[in-house]
């Protein structure tokens, strides 16, 4: 995934100015930055959710916004705060993703109850998406990215709200998929879940790309958390503030 | 200490103002929404100031008291049925604010009599204070004042302590389905019960009539707006006496209001689970499509857009208001010596109108459908699919009923034939609306509520469409007006070509629309939060 120079304006916000990134193929890609820091508004416009106010996106050599259909064949996305299409059950909504990538129905059927027995939300379990818990609801959505085989996961915020046993299972099936050549980015502001995860990571604050490269490079011998910190300009409690507390 | 009433009316008018900054269109649809709100209030002003000025004692009291009445219910259906409450100021928003009840109480009825509607409410219910002033003298004007104020006051009492009272029993989302689908009966029902009244009302003599506006005088419905008419008719005795009606029923609402508005404070509490479906064995595929759609895009699209009709509670609700409607009304018309066949072009188009927001009833779901890159010709036509599904089939019960309720089962295939041109004509009409205009509906715990500002407006670009397609078919009603013999035979085929070609103008038109503009779509249904 390459994007250049995308640039976002909300009346009368910035939230995205002139975003350059390169995401290799075979990587597993962690987008960091603090609340408000463009981090979906980055993701939706990289997989065409929202149209850039300038810059370009393109996946695996195909842009995005010029070869939509070309595009969107080839990646999966589990956008964050978007709904399902909640009224249906998690197999209906899995069979309906699937025949909506144009997949062959026996493939579907096989695979979609692969994914709800693998991620526990019960192959004939028919209760609606919208009675879901978040997790779930998490979950099916991860399913939803995965069902048609894409070489590119985009994943906003995808261990929000999963309990620690989905999100171990979530984090083995994610490192399953880069070991088979998959690439995958995802945001989150979880330093622990970076830090194991992430061959790469980005630094995303106000709207930029503050730091990116190679955990190793962009961590050096220090703690992800205290370069986060360090370089989205946090401040530290001094003790003198909040002295009523 | 609590804030008074006048900082939740400053926050009322404030929230108003930043829901209109920056954005040109709302602004022009809030203008829109005024003026039609002030051309309603100067009618409602003439209408009831009118039996004052040509010295119509008996008209004045059965029309204010039954136009009063009808203003009431007004504001206890319409929030609930066609423009939703106004959310700005949702009582669940002030709950981690230290306020005491009675703050809070005093401060939402007083921030919804800031609004719109309620200064209509007052502009047009005034009329009845200058027919009392013409007719009974100051004393009846004084008094007809004080029944107007209170008029208003009840108004806004009773919609804000129904929706919430509504809002907090239905905790559960199945509950919250069927209360919508339940109401939805009802209100249908309402427009062929207020057609049976005025239809009898026509034959009923006057003497009638003025013993239900006697007997609804008495009730807090119309009470405050007979006030003055017992004075101009010499019944003093009765206005303290009106006057502790409406104050009581007015207090009774408020404690009501102020029991249900604790609960829906607290909000929806969890815990009650879904009760688990009987699972079922057949493949992901087979759950989600009907047997005989084709395994496509196409078809996972239509299967997935007729499932929504159904499981939707908004919009079974629109689907089964438009049943009722559209079964009814025509019937009626016919029982009671009018003819239906004026009326079915209507009936058609308003069935395509449930349409003209199909993007907002799914919200931010539509993201899914983005992300895969559904061109925006299958889009639309699986959806006009999914939806025809269930019109069809109606359509037909509606020229069968027709037909028969008319004692001329031959018209059948040209009423059908009617009913299918306005319907394809509507969908023509309503398919790039829906792509250019969709707006989102919010995700709330109450099922009745529209975004604040808009919701008026929104339904007005709706009447425009019902309009167009009105216009858009009279050449086919002229024509079965002109050769009405050659019609009985022409008039199927001819509706149904008609249909289709207007059809696929508009499906092509506002495919190609949404191809240009889909994330913009999805940006237009995406709730703020």
């Amino acid at each position: 995934m390459s994007l250049r120079g995308l640039v976002k304006r909300f009346d009368t916000k910035l939230a995205v100015a002139g975003l350059d990134l390169d995401v290799p193929a075979g990587s597993f890609y962690g987008l960091l930055g603090p609340n408000g820091a463009g981090k979906t508004t980055t993701l939706s416009m990289a997989v065409g959710l929202l149209r850039p106010d300038a810059g370009q996106a393109r996946i695996l050599g195909y842009d995005v916004w010029t070869d939509p259909a070309e595009a969107k064949r080839r990646f999966g996305v589990l956008p964050d705060g978007v709904r399902l299409f909640d009224r249906l059950s998690g197999a209906e909504l899995l069979a309906y993703h699937g025949l909506l990538r144009g997949m062959d129905a026996a493939v579907v059927d096989q695979r979609a109850r692969e994914l709800l027995d693998v991620l526990e939300l019960g192959v004939d379990n028919r209760t609606l998406v919208v009675d879901y818990s978040a997790g779930m609801k998490k979950k099916i959505g991860l399913a939803c990215a995965l069902l048609h085989g894409p070489r590119l996961l985009v994943l906003d915020e995808p261990f929000e709200a999963v309990d620690p046993v989905s999100a171990a299972l979530i984090r083995d099936i994610l490192q399953r998929y880069v070991a088979g050549g998959g690439t995958v980015v995802f945001s989150s502001h979880v330093m622990e879940v970076v830090e194991r995860l992430c061959s790469h990571v980005a630094i995303l604050a106000a709207g930029a790309i503050r730091l990116n490269g190679t955990l190793g490079t962009v961590r050096g011998d220090r703690s992800l958390e205290d370069v986060f910190v360090q370089v989205v300009g946090g401040r530290t409690a001094t003790g003198s503030e909040l002295a009523w507390l | 200490m609590s804030p008074g009433p006048a900082t939740f009316v400053r926050l009322r008018i404030r929230l108003t103002v930043n829901g209109l900054r920056g954005q040109t269109w709302r602004v022009v649809l809030f203008v829109v929404g005024v003026l039609m709100a002030a051309g309603l209030a100067v009618s409602g002003y003439t209408l009831f100031a009118l039996p004052g000025l040509l010295g119509e004692e008996r008209a004045a009291g059965l029309l204010a008291t039954l136009g009063g009445a009808g203003v009431v219910l007004g504001w206890l259906f319409f929030p609930l049925v066609f423009f939703g409450v106004d959310e700005s100021l949702d009582p669940a928003r002030f709950a981690l604010l230290p306020l005491r009840r009675r703050a809070l109480i005093g401060g939402l009825l007083a921030a919804s009599l800031a609004g719109v509607p309620a200064v209509a409410t007052l502009g047009a219910t005034a009329g009845t204070v200058y027919a009392a002033a013409v007719l009974g003298g100051a004393g009846a004007a004084v008094v007809q004042v004080a029944g107007v104020l209170l008029g208003v006051l009840l108004c806004a009492a009773v919609s804000r302590a129904v929706t919430s009272a509504f809002a907090t029993a239905l905790r559960s989302r199945r509950a919250r389905d069927t209360a919508t689908v339940l109401l939805a009966v009802v209100a249908a029902l309402l427009g062929p019960l207020q057609f049976l009244v005025l239809a009898s009302a026509q034959n009923a003599d006057w003497d009638r009539v003025e013993r239900v506006a006697g007997v609804v005088g008495w009730t807090p419905l119309g009470a405050p707006y007979s006030l003055g008419s017992e004075v101009a008719a010499g019944r003093v005795w009765a206005v303290p006496v009106k006057l502790l009606i409406v104050v009581v029923a007015l207090g009774l609402l408020v404690w009501w209001w102020s029991a249900t508005v604790e609960r829906a404070m607290v909000g929806t509490a969890g815990g009650t689970r879904a009760s688990a479906a009987a699972p079922s064995v057949r493949p992901p595929v087979d759950q989600l499509l009907l047997a005989w759609l084709p395994r496509t895009r196409f078809g996972a699209l239509t299967a997935r857009e007729a499932r929504y009709w159904w499981r939707e509670s908004r919009r079974r609700a629109s689907l089964i208001t438009f049943a009722v409607v559209g079964v009814f009304l025509p019937v009626m018309l016919t029982v009671t010596g009018g003819g239906a066949g004026g009326f079915l072009p209507f009936v058609g188009a308003l069935a395509a109108i449930s349409l003209a927001n199909q993007f907002g009833y799914e919200g931010s779901a539509y993201a899914a459908n983005v992300a895969a890159g559904v061109p925006g010709r299958v889009e639309l036509w699986s959806r006009t699919a999914g939806f025809s599904l269930f019109v069809l089939p109606l359509l037909t019960v509606i020229a069968v009923v027709v037909g028969l309720a008319a004692g001329r089962p031959a018209t059948i295939p040209t009423l059908f034939g009617t009913l299918i041109a306005s319907y394809g004509v509507g969908l023509a009409v309503v398919l790039p609306v829906s792509v250019r205009a969709a707006f989102a509906l919010p995700d709330t715990q109450n099922p009745f509520a529209v975004s604040s500002g808009g919701g008026l407006a929104k339904g007005l670009l709706t009447f425009a469409a019902l309009f167009a397609t009105l216009a858009a078919t009279a050449p086919l009603q002229l024509a079965a007006y002109l050769v009405e013999d050659v019609w009985r035979w022409i008039g199927l085929p001819v509706g149904i070509g008609y249909a289709a070609l207007a059809y696929l103008i508009g499906s092509r038109l506002g495919g190609d629309l949404l191809d240009r503009r889909m994330p913009e779509v999805l940006a237009a249904v995406t709730p703020n939060r």
